[in-house]
């Protein structure tokens, strides 16, 4: 036996062909599609340009959100806070636009810093302290949710100018029927998509979400990446909450925490693919699934179901979509 | 050190690494995990073109030691050093840089990420330019051929989760030589391959020293060590017991110092045949393609083996029999009672155990404590009418486990992670035997425990069968089953291949029969 080298042949079970990957965003985007025909034959105001667009919108806030989310659930954590995050940055917004007439150009900027330092305090929870990240951003929920009505007074900005307002409804390129935000997301897909498929920095994220100790002992530095992770998804929060605004033109202290936006970033993560125990995700999962998302939402409106159902009702479905989702993941 | 600089090993080595031949010492480690002292002024040296063994019982620091040559953990005193000079290694990226790396005891393989990825972990090549893209096509084809130096036939852009512990173990090797390491330590890699597994890894190791790289290995298999160490370093409660080169190997002297007393090796059992009905039948059982026309019988006070290789279906079996797996076809009879479709809970009621290969995965909660972890399989019984369990009872049954099954803890209330494989194995089946079992099913019941413990477990075993109970032993271990059983049943692709008795029970039989030979 010495020195022959024998091969080892793979394993026995399993066939030579290597395993298709499941395409769950196509799976989705027929999905959405089945159900924006069925509901726009029943209720043909489902398919008013009024709805498209806000069905359209509320997918781009959702999707910013549902990315970030992704990768701050691939590392193997979770971000509860992003919901709150997403109010405070509106809220801010809000005011500093309409009460201290402060240009969009700087308080735009001005924000996404606010939304990533609110971030990078849960990274440095999550990696510094071994508080598990469930614990920490329920927490820092609970604390930049209150810091929006300290804020605020507890009131409510509205009339947000229309110049403002027009960053969210106006084309970018004349001519081009895209509205800006869809550009936007597009733009904050690929690049994520880049960052996660060919960048060191996204197999970081994979490989801690995979096991974060052997990614250590690769020499891969682990508290850097998570730190980052979380700090890209209070940016991309706050991001969503100027979105949001520039659309609605009004902002609340429960903006983002009552719409359990945070519930919504995580079942579109998890319905477009991505492993809840992390290490695995699928990108254009995310995005499409918050179409689906904000399309079944939205449908429910449109069938008449009473209006304090929806909470409940919204909770059910998202349940639902996750299961089945994880069910699926679990097979492949 | 002057006399390795001339060995002709190494003037053999001529490659593109361009790190070079190394010696790699240590002097006067001291490690502590708390108020634990693991590592007492142990000095070790690795020599290039050597396999040097390090032995002992589990618990002894052997991994430790390995793991602070390795940069992961750091001395508490004493020095390394890398040809003479003296090397500080605060993280294991530092020791790739100076060529060392070191093969887990579990392959660390992230399961979701291409075997490509996992080999190329942490220094992804890059095209340098922004944004420094990582360059795919490079890390597929060295992969690829890295992989393919070790003999492995494994697609790199297969995911990692799809590999054998086996083939994991290879890709790890790959790993090491893929950084440019020339020092590779090996920690007990072993301990989950089958026979033939183990020639493939041997003969990659005997490659690399051939290379003149410095290889460490850990291991509790005496056959092993003998076969591939060229010197043998023993441990005992973390601090250097003997040392021997080639020349100097002899079972009873490693043994002794590794316990600190004698062992009876080759043990063989008395050929016995019980009579009796047979307490447990199976009939034609099968789970295509997983296995298929299963028959055997198994009587009160006899202790019968499975042998095979991994992935043979020898657990599958065993799960099926228990009501842990489905099965499309056969029939399961219990003393006369059929229980191929009863629950779990009614097959264990029954007088049906099965005492898994993964401890830690399904025999023991780790953090919790012996007592809880020892009445975990009875607590229906530690039930008052009120619903509240009987504390007292809780302690009885926990030191009698402890004193019937020898169990070397500080209490009953100690976690059992803090035990050592051996002790946490012992727990498992006074779990299990507390509730009397008719018959037992030990899958690999001496995994990862040293000699010591093994010879321990042995005798339970044989105790256990004198009192009556039927046991099924499942094993890769040759020396295991000709110890232990009555009769083996060698299994092959999912089919009994041979059954030996007695005094057919050899080495050569036995290995010849789960390799498949004589099949057809």
């Amino acid at each position: 036996m010495s020195g022959t080298i024998t091969t080892m042949p793979g394993p026995g079970r399993r066939p030579k062909a290597r395993p298709r990957r499941e395409l769950r965003e196509v799976t989705l985007l027929v999905a959405t599609i089945a159900v924006v025909c069925g509901v726009g034959l029943l209720r043909p105001s489902f398919m008013s340009f009024s709805n498209l667009e806000f069905m359209v919108l509320s997918a781009v806030v959702l999707g910013l959100v549902g990315i970030s989310q992704t990768f701050v659930i691939m590392t193997r954590g979770i971000d509860l806070s992003v919901s709150a995050v997403l109010g405070l940055s509106a809220m801010v917004f809000g005011l500093l636009s309409t009460t201290d007439n402060m240009p969009v150009w700087q308080a735009l900027p001005l924000c996404m810093a606010l939304g990533a330092v609110l971030g990078c305090f849960n990274g440095f929870l999550v990696a510094w302290t071994k508080i598990p990240p469930i614990i920490a951003t329920l927490g820092t929920y609970s604390l930049y949710g209150g810091l929006t009505f300290i804020y605020s007074n507890g009131l409510q900005v509205d009339q947000v100018s229309r110049n403002f307002a027009n960053f969210g409804n106006a084309d970018l390129i004349p001519g081009l029927p895209v509205p800006t935000p869809v550009i936007a997301l597009l733009i904050v897909s690929l690049v994520a998509w880049f960052v996660l498929n060919h960048m060191k920095y996204g197999r970081s994220i994979l490989a801690i979400g995979n096991n974060s100790s052997a990614a250590y002992n690769a020499g891969i530095s682990v508290r850097r990446t998570l730190l980052g992770v979380y700090t890209i998804s209070g940016a991309l929060a706050a991001f969503a909450g100027l979105i949001f605004v520039a659309y609605t033109g009004s902002a609340t202290a429960t903006t983002g925490t009552g719409d359990h936006v945070e519930l919504q970033s995580i079942a579109v993560a998890l319905i477009g693919g991505t492993a809840i125990a992390g290490g695995r995700g699928n990108l254009a999962g995310t995005v499409v699934g918050s179409v689906f998302l904000s399309v079944v939402i939205t449908a429910l409106v449109f069938l008449q179901v009473p209006a304090i159902w929806y909470s409940a009702g919204e909770g059910l479905m998202i349940l639902i979509a996750v299961t089945l989702g994880a069910r699926r993941g679990a097979k492949s | 050190m002057e006399s390795l600089q001339n060995s002709p090993r190494e003037s053999a080595v001529q490659d593109a690494v361009s790190i070079a031949t190394r010696l790699y010492a240590a002097t006067g480690i001291d490690k502590r995990f708390g108020a634990n002292r693991v590592l007492r002024n142990v000095s070790l040296k690795l020599a290039p073109g050597e396999v040097h063994t390090l032995m002992g019982e589990n618990g002894a620091g052997k991994s430790t030691l390995f793991r602070i040559l390795a940069g992961i953990h750091q001395p508490d005193a004493g020095q390394i050093m890398l040809d003479g000079r003296p090397l500080d290694l605060p993280n294991p990226g530092a020791a790739y840089e100076h060529g060392i790396y070191l093969v887990p005891q579990e392959p660390a393989l992230l399961k979701e990420l291409s075997v490509a990825e996992n080999m190329f972990l942490g220094m992804l090549p890059t095209n340098g330019r922004f944004p420094a893209r990582i360059d795919w096509k490079t890390i597929r084809t060295s992969a690829q051929d890295a992989i393919s130096t070790l003999g492995l036939d494994v697609d790199v852009r297969d995911d990692a989760k799809h590999l054998s512990i086996a083939q994991q173990q290879l890709v790890e090797c790959a790993k090491a030589l893929l950084r440019g390491c020339r020092i590779i330590l090996f920690d007990e890699p072993t301990s989950p391959l089958t026979s033939r597994e183990v020639g493939i890894l041997f003969g990659n190791m005997r490659r690399l020293r051939e290379q003149g790289c410095t290889l460490g290995f850990i291991s509790h298999r005496m056959d092993e060590v003998m076969e591939i160490s060229d010197r043998v370093s023993v441990l005992r409660d973390g601090a250097v017991t003997d040392e021997v080169d080639r020349d100097g190997f002899d079972r009873a002297r490693l043994v002794r110092a590794m316990v600190g007393r004698e062992l009876i090796f080759d043990r063989k059992r008395a050929h016995r045949a019980p009579k009796g009905e047979p307490v447990l039948s199976v009939r034609g059982l099968a789970h295509d393609p997983v296995f298929s026309a299963v028959d055997f019988d198994v009587r009160p006070g006899e202790i019968l083996g499975f042998s095979g290789l991994i992935g043979a279906g020898r657990t599958e079996i065993a799960e099926a029999v228990c009501g842990l797996r489905a099965k499309s076809a056969g029939t399961v009879t219990l003393s006369g009672k059929d229980i191929t479709a009863a629950s779990i809970r009614d097959i264990i009621a029954a007088g049906l155990v099965y005492v898994p290969e993964d401890r830690a995965r399904h025999g023991v909660i780790l953090p919790m404590s012996v007592r809880d972890n020892a009445t975990a399989g009875q607590i229906g019984r530690l039930q008052r009418k009120t619903g509240l369990l009987n504390r007292q009872r809780e302690v009885a049954i926990a030191t009698d486990t402890l004193a019937r099954y020898r169990v070397r803890a500080r209490g009953i209330d100690q976690p059992v992670g803090q035990l050592s494989g051996g002790n946490q194995q012992k727990i498992v089946f006074g779990k299990w035997m507390s509730t009397s079992p008719k018959i037992a099913i030990l899958d690999e019941p001496t995994r990862g425990v040293d000699v010591g413990a093994k010879d321990e477990i042995y005798k339970l075993i044989e105790e256990l069968s004198a009192q009556g109970m039927a046991i099924i032993v499942i094993s890769s271990e040759l020396e295991e089953l000709i110890a232990l059983c009555d009769r083996v049943i060698a299994i092959y692709g999912g089919r009994i291949a041979a059954e030996l008795h007695g005094a057919d029970i050899t080495a050569a039989r036995v290995g010849a029969a789960f390799l498949g030979a004589g099949t057809h």
